[in-house]
């Protein structure tokens, strides 16, 4: 790397602190070990702007679980904003990994965190950029292995051709058990190929090269046929079942710039147990399982002594869940309190009871409060199985109010299944009731002035959660519903709305429940100018309009069409864990508008016959 | 009390923007566990302040910031807890008592100055260099700058005290510049090299390391 040219385009390019690396905690290796062996070489790719990257503690993690063995040096990329992109392409700068500024293409290892559908031009342009051919049936051996994890694996198809091997589930584990059976063939000399037939036994370990998809006459996906005998029918979602003992974040890096979420993330469980009907990430990371406060403690003790931090964010899918919140909440804020560290509990639900937290944490310092109702009726919330009522959200705004916040926002969804004007209507409603529970109280016991922030943003039907089956809305539709409701939120006091640009929404629909076939509509959707395409203001529609048709698809037939219950999905080889039967049954629920119960209560049997291997509770036990 | 820092800012953190550099000490405090004084107020902030801001490229061997702290301590035993928990390319140079003095190192600030290595994109001589450097200081040097009210053309040789050439070698130039900073704002040394490219008719990348700040140090303890 010419690193004095490097330095002249960073002079040039906005917030260039995003591409030096070199921050504190970094980790910095030999590249040859004492014994004279190399080092492998791990480039962990966050296929999105550095500051959304560093921001993901799942990355966090990997990074340092690879970098605690001796034979790896794992570094990071990010891809580049618009600006650094062409000054690269212009200077021929190839991609580099931050650590010690090493083109992508020197690696063994290329791994992707695959976070949400719309990064995925990202990683073409990261492996472009390192003159790496996008399609794995075009890389010789020279080439690295091409691999990838996080929850998008749930439905890889349509990043198949790219891939030469995903992940599916936690990585601590696996990712250990990955690197042990690499290391084994590179000193067999193996092979790419043979190497990942190893790869394939790895329980969680996906390599699509050994699937071959085919479709039925009206064009719809019909199987997966296995073309290498030795591969798996089914492959296992990966969980680590003790979180206590598994590998955390160690020294955290501390980025220089302000990045997205930028304090300690203290991870208290992972997992959900109330069962949204809508959320993946409710389903896909089952079962519940917590740290111990003790863990928690001593994990945010380290994390702010090597950092410098002055904020803590109890992080989970649900924080107020957690068995000992009203234990731990105090706990943290008391021994840090001297010391000014604040405390964020985020994804906070509305029927938790944390009056009394919510008035410690004001006394250090204001974070925002976010609630998500998700739905604006109660029949729509029961089909939704989010069991919060109108009584929940009031109160828990009214708390708030009360304990000083002035700022809320209300998160919903538009266009989920069985959704009637009468629930998007439902929506204004709710916000007008908020609006009347701050502007009824006593000026001297609230704030000054409410902002409240309604969020509609708009339902994408996923792999693995009830509604998987479930088209998305059409566009125009969409438009309507949002129009509806920006109508009727008109002139209530203190409320303003946003919502999501719909096209991306679409998108996503499509990529999450897509077959093989995008694979070469993401490549000519990237050939055609798409890049980071979750940045609204920069999405580039015609692209993607483009890359259908030069397909001969389009993405209608992805995103808004009604899968039935019957017919084979895309998704068949990845086995999440979640029995099949229990979505279909979860899925008749919906249509009735009959709840489930939040399964600290009691088993719901998700797991079907695997539930003692899986859960390993007893019935009702948490 | 009340303490003044003079630290580098080295090559690896030399993108790192002025309010960065803030957080970053702000942190390296926090790491050391030096007994900061806050602001009143909402939202408490540590009471830090720098003298300058440095350009984002650019590398320093003398910034300074001032910290308040709620305990006494020496500036040997301050340094000697930070050191340890600074980033690479941040390095503390000296550390001084500023007593009672309320006075700010913005206000004590009067020049600095600054080596710029420039490389050309064609072939110059000496002779070409020199004359221009010359008629460049022999009138007004008008640039467009960025004020508050919009971009207006304004004189910046008032603002020039020396720019001479140290050394030319095929197309590498090293200068040596120095300028007014005070208060009120100072020499930008990149503009004002910009404006030697121009009479030079070529163009030029330059790499900034500002080697000192003149403080008038008597003014901040008297």
């Amino acid at each position: 790397m010419d690193k004095a040219l490097l330095g002249s385009i960073l002079k040039t390019v906005e917030k260039p602190s995003r591409y030096t690396g070199g921050e504190l905690n970094m980790r910095v290796k030999e590249l040859t070990a004492p014994d004279g062996k190399k080092l492998f070489r791990f480039a962990l790719c966050f296929p999105d702007v550095y500051e959304i990257g560093m921001s993901h503690l799942g990355s966090r993690i990997v990074y340092n679980v690879l970098n605690e063995r001796e034979d790896t040096y794992c570094e990071r990329a990010f891809a580049p904003w618009f600006d650094m992109e062409n000054a690269m392409r212009e200077n021929d700068i190839p991609s580099y990994s931050l650590e010690t500024l090493t083109p992508l293409g020197e690696f063994d290892i290329i791994g992707f965190s695959l976070l949400y559908e719309m990064c995925y031009t990202n990683i073409l342009t990261l492996l472009d950029l390192a003159g790496i051919p996008l399609f794995s049936r075009d890389r010789g051996e020279e080439y690295p292995l091409i691999i990838a994890g996080g929850p998008c694996v749930c439905n890889p198809e349509p990043v198949a051709d790219i891939m030469d091997a995903l992940v599916f589930g936690d990585g601590e584990e696996v990712m250990n058990e990955f690197m042990d059976v690499y290391s084994a063939c590179r000193a067999e000399k193996l092979t790419k190929r043979e190497t990942l037939l190893r790869l394939a036994q790895i329980k969680g370990v996906y390599i699509p090269a050994f699937y071959s998809p085919e479709y039925d006459e009206n064009g719809n996906f019909k199987e997966l046929v296995k073309t290498e005998a030795s591969a798996p029918d089914r492959i296992e979602r990966r969980i680590v079942k003790d979180l206590d003992k598994a590998v955390y974040t160690g020294k955290l890096i501390v980025p220089y710039m302000s990045i997205v979420h930028d304090r300690v993330a203290l991870e208290i469980f992972r997992g959900c147990t109330r069962g949204c009907r809508f959320c993946q990430a409710g389903f896909i990371y089952r079962p519940v399982r917590e740290r111990e406060m003790g863990t928690v403690i001593k994990q945010a003790d380290d994390s702010l002594d090597c950092t410098g931090y002055d904020e803590i964010s109890l992080f989970s899918l649900s924080s107020g869940d957690y068995s000992h919140i009203h234990e731990l909440v105090p706990l943290i804020l008391d021994r840090y309190e001297k010391d000014r560290v604040s405390v964020s509990l985020p994804s906070l639900r509305i029927d938790s009871f944390l009056k009394d937290d919510l008035e410690k944490i004001q006394k250090v310092r204001k974070t925002g409060l976010t609630f998500a109702p998700e739905a604006g009726t109660q029949r729509l919330r029961d089909v939704i199985n989010k069991g919060v009522s109108e009584e929940d959200l009031l109160r828990s705004v009214h708390d708030a109010f009360v304990a000083g916040w002035h700022g809320v926002k209300l998160y919903f969804m538009i266009g989920l299944p069985t959704e009637t004007d009468e629930d998007v209507l439902g929506i204004a409603e709710l916000a007008r009731k908020v609006s009347r529970e701050f502007y009824s109280m006593p000026k001297e016991l609230r704030g000054k002035g409410l902002r409240c922030t309604v969020s509609a943003s708009t339902f994408v039907p996923k792999p693995f959660t009830p509604f998987q089956w479930e088209p998305q809305i059409s566009t125009e539709e969409v438009l309507r519903r949002q129009a509806l409701l920006r109508n009727a939120l008109k002139g209530i006091r203190g409320v303003e709305f946003s919502c999501h640009y719909s096209e991306t929404s679409r998108l996503e629909a499509a990529f999450a429940r897509g077959d093989r076939r995008l694979n070469p509509v993401l490549v000519s959707a990237f050939k055609a100018g798409a890049k980071l395409d979750s940045w609204d203001e920069h999405f580039n529609k015609l692209a993607w309009e483009h890359a259908f048709v030069e397909n001969g698809l389009t993405v209608e037939q992805f995103a808004n069409r009604r899968i039935g219950i019957d017919e084979p999905l895309a998704w068949n080889r990845m086995d999440a864990l979640v029995s099949p039967d229990y979505l279909v049954k979860e899925h008749e629920k919906a249509y009735e508008a009959v709840t489930t119960r939040d399964c600290r209560k009691g088993c719901n049997g998700c797991f079907g016959a695997r539930c003692r291997e899986i859960c390993g509770k007893k019935d009702g036990a948490v | 009390m009340r303490l003044a820092v003079k630290f580098k800012k080295g090559v690896p953190v030399r993108f790192v923007s002025h309010l960065d550099v803030q957080r970053l000490f702000h942190r390296a405090f926090r790491r050391a566990k030096l007994p900061l004084a806050y602001s009143q107020g909402f939202n408490p902030h540590p009471l830090v302040s720098f003298a300058a801001a440095l350009s984002v490229g650019m590398t320093s061997d003398g910034e300074y910031l001032d910290v308040i702290l709620t305990e006494g301590m020496t500036p040997e035993e301050f340094r000697s807890r930070l050191d340890p928990v600074l980033p690479e390319g941040v390095e503390i140079v000296s550390v001084m008592d500023l007593g009672e003095s309320k006075k700010s190192l913005t206000s004590a600030m009067r020049t600095a100055s600054y080596t710029a290595n420039v490389l050309f994109d064609a072939d110059v001589s000496q002779e070409a260099v020199s004359s221009a450097i010359t008629g460049l200081l022999s009138g007004e040097i008008v640039v467009m700058k960025k004020t508050k009210g919009g971009i207006k053309p304004t004189d910046i040789r008032p603002m020039v005290i020396e720019l001479d050439l140290v050394s030319l070698a095929e197309r590498n130039a090293v200068f040596k510049l120095k300028g007014v900073l005070s208060a009120e704002g100072g020499l930008n040394p990149d503009m004002l090299l910009a404006e030697l490219y121009k009479k030079l008719g070529v163009s030029g990348a330059s790499e900034v390391n500002r080697d000192e700040i003149e403080m008038d140090i008597d003014s901040l303890l008297a």
